[in-house]
């Protein structure tokens, strides 16, 4: 189902829908000067007990259970736990039929969030973990780059090598060694091929005997 | 071979050293779904329509559909090894195909790798695979005729250089064989020819570069190959491939011909990559826009204008009709972009009349440009489409049975062997300069009192006769290329000449 926890998958056309409830959700939560609060909290709902509480997100999506029902479980679960504008979201959500978007408008509100805010999510990924001082200095050099706050999120894999890349939304700075490497290879051979191929003459007339 | 490993090494070390590091700046995104030779991909948004784009598997593909949050790419190679949530990487520039010296004599697939074992295409020249046509201010009228080397063809139906003549009829009349003939025949024309096998099953295009090679054809010719079972992808875009690689040629002011075999299979893989693509089926579930896929692939023959060097690129597109029924949706469409088309009937093929051309709707819209002088003339093959066309009509009243007075029953005799002169065994294209004799020499009346049977036979002896008897004659023709009163008194006699030695065979 596209409902993984998988972070490959994608679904744009939930995306989409994510974007319209996470732009209602965090209007609403701005008007109260509560928007970190519920984010926090929006974060926390869906990492810490729909992630977590397989039972408990299919009781969520399930078309066999009404809205009714799945609004009293809601008030039963998080009620005088939870912000009131958030448990109101919920509760539209759940009569909607889109508590499976929860994920989509989890991952849209950061984004909108960070763009009302002039940040920007960047992902690093390098071959080993880096001190905090050198990550400081990247995040410090790309916010000059872009112009932007930058929120930076590091990934490890040890097949780059060496290096960094860096991601900015679609766009990606490769740096890396195993890319370079890649591309020294491309360029050494298709030159060296070239090469030859001005001589090819001297190839020719090898004739078995 | 004067190679050593030590010799690539060093040099391969000197590639090393000389590389400058370059931070790799790309535009990513990742696969949504895959399957059936397309993929949707989620992200690439500054990816452009018709840009290339890169798998990790090395696969390479082209941004087809840009949607709203999702780029439809068609994958041109191994689809298989593609999985869902693989990084695709945009490469900023469009689909291209080597060009050049290097090309001629090979078998490519549609991107310009070798089928035929022979090593690697060693050109560094390439061709962006979709151009715009030339605009009118860079072309001129068709005017050099491009022989064919088939009598039916150059007498009545001629295809000038820069033409574009469809050729069209069911499967198994010989509509291959034509193209193939004009192949052979351009071997002393400097033409290059290309020929795109699309959706053809391997054997038959395994046999018809064995022809190809028999005749000593392949020195001058380019197979694009995209079989039966290559990918819809690789067949819709082997037309437009083997287009540029001529193109390479007609812009260096060479002469270039392009065989489109067949366009029938090119618009069903087109068919095929639209529907997986979920464009709006229209007639015959082709997609709204496959008449600009031919259109657009037609407008590049041309013949150029002097300031841009005058080359030209004359095609022969195939269309295979299904029954006869040229009033399906390509047929018509390719029919009305074309300029002229050669109709071939299986009636006629069984009949024997081979190539099985019908004389009367086939037509050619650039007509007497695309001939010499010497064929145009009206004792040659000026009026022969419309005496043939007479024959035909008196050939279905004379059936009725009825009684005939002599000038009709002469007609008709000249009509019969008119007919059995236009018959034209396979691979074996003619001079024009012995067509327009022979034609002639049947215009004249030569061949009223030979046996229906014993006109090839007949036609056979006189040219050889003209060749070794009267080579001067013969020579001046093909340099003149015009009929005068002078040349024709003397053709007249070389015939009565021949006519009072030749026998009949026994039968």
């Amino acid at each position: 189902m596209a409902d993984t926890t998988q972070t490959t998958t994608l679904d744009p056309a939930r995306q989409q829908i994510g974007t319209v409830y996470a732009k209602a959700i965090l209007g609403a939560a701005e008007k109260q000067g509560l928007t970190d609060a519920v984010l926090e909290e929006l974060q926390s709902l869906v990492e810490d007990v729909v992630n977590k509480l397989p039972q408990f997100r299919e009781d969520l999506q399930s078309p066999r259970l009404d809205a009714d029902k799945k609004i009293a479980l809601l008030e039963r679960a998080f009620a005088g736990r939870m912000q009131p504008v958030l448990l109101t979201s919920l509760k539209v959500l759940a009569r909607h039929g889109r508590l499976d978007c929860l994920r989509a408008i989890l991952s849209e509100a950061h984004k909108l969030s960070n763009d009302i805010r002039g940040r920007i999510e960047v992902r690093v990924r390098t071959a080993t973990p880096i001190t905090s001082t050198i990550r400081d200095q990247i995040a410090q050099r790309l916010t000059a780059m872009l112009g932007k706050q930058v929120v930076l999120r590091t990934e490890i894999d040890a097949e780059m090598l060496g290096g960094i890349t860096v991601r900015v939304g679609d766009t990606v700075l490769d740096g890396s060694v195993s890319a370079q490497l890649a591309m020294m290879r491309e360029a050494a051979v298709e030159k060296t091929a070239a090469r030859f191929r001005e001589e090819l003459t001297r190839f020719a007339v090898s004739t078995p005997a | 071979m004067k190679f050593n490993a030590g010799e690539i090494a060093s040099v391969i070390q000197q590639e090393i050293e000389q590389y400058e590091s370059q931070l790799d700046v790309r535009e990513v995104g990742t696969v949504l779904e895959v399957g059936d030779g397309i993929a949707r991909v989620y992200g690439l948004s500054g990816c452009m329509s018709g840009e290339m784009v890169q798998f990790p598997s090395g696969v390479i593909g082209v941004a087809f559909n840009l949607e709203e949050n999702s780029v439809g790419v068609i994958i041109l190679g191994d689809y298989l090894e593609i999985e869902e949530g693989d990084e695709v990487k945009s490469l900023g520039k469009l689909l291209s195909v080597p060009v050049g010296d290097a090309v001629i004599g090979r078998v490519l697939d549609p991107l310009g790798n070798p089928l035929d074992g022979k090593g690697p295409v060693s050109t560094s020249e390439r061709r962006p695979v979709e151009m715009i046509a030339p605009g009118i201010a860079g072309r001129q009228p068709v005017r050099e005729p491009l022989q064919t080397g088939i009598k039916a063809v150059d007498a009545m139906t001629p295809i000038g250089r820069g033409q574009r003549e469809l050729i069209i009829g069911d499967r198994k009349t010989g509509k291959t064989t034509i193209a193939i003939d004009t192949i052979i025949n351009q071997k002393h024309s400097g033409v290059k020819c290309f020929y795109v096998a699309i959706g053809q099953k391997e054997s038959s295009v395994a046999n018809t570069i064995r022809v190809l090679e028999q005749h000593g054809a392949m020195e001058y010719t380019t197979v694009i190959l995209a079989g039966a079972s290559a990918p819809a992808p690789l067949q819709f875009y082997a037309a437009y491939a083997g287009t540029a690689m001529a193109e390479h040629f007609t812009y260096s002011g060479q002469h270039a011909l392009i065989v489109y075999d067949d366009l029938s299979k090119q618009a069903q893989a087109y068919r095929e990559l639209s529907l997986l693509m979920r464009r709006p089926p229209g007639r015959e579930a082709y997609p709204g826009d496959v008449f600009y896929a031919h259109s657009r692939l037609l407008e590049r023959s041309v013949k150029l204008s002097n300031e841009l060097g005058g080359g030209s690129l004359t095609s022969l597109p195939i269309i295979e009709t299904l029954e006869g029924e040229v009033s399906a949706y390509i047929p018509t469409n390719v029919i009305s972009i074309t300029d002229g088309q050669i109709y071939l009937q299986p009636d006629l093929f069984f009949k024997g009349v081979r190539p099985a051309m019908n004389v009367g709707i086939s037509v050619s819209r650039v007509g007497g440009a695309a001939q010499i002088k010497a064929m145009k003339d009206k004792e040659v093959a000026g009026g022969l489409r419309l005496a043939l066309a007479a024959f035909r009509e008196l050939e279905a009243f004379a059936q009725l049975g009825t009684d005939l007075d002599a000038a009709t029953q002469s007609r008709l005799d000249r009509g019969y062997r008119m007919v059995e002169l236009l018959k034209q065994p396979q691979y074996q294209p003619l001079a024009v300069v012995d067509q327009v004799i022979a034609i002639f020499a049947a215009n004249k009346g030569a061949l009223d009192d030979v046996p229906v049977t014993q006109v090839g036979a007949f036609e056979k002896a006189f040219l050889q006769f003209m060749r070794d008897s009267h080579g001067e004659l013969h020579s001046t023709i093909g340099e003149k290329k015009e009929l005068s009163g002078e040349l024709k008194e003397k053709l007249v006699a070389a015939i009565a000449e021949f006519k009072r030695g030749w026998k009949p065979a026994a039968k």
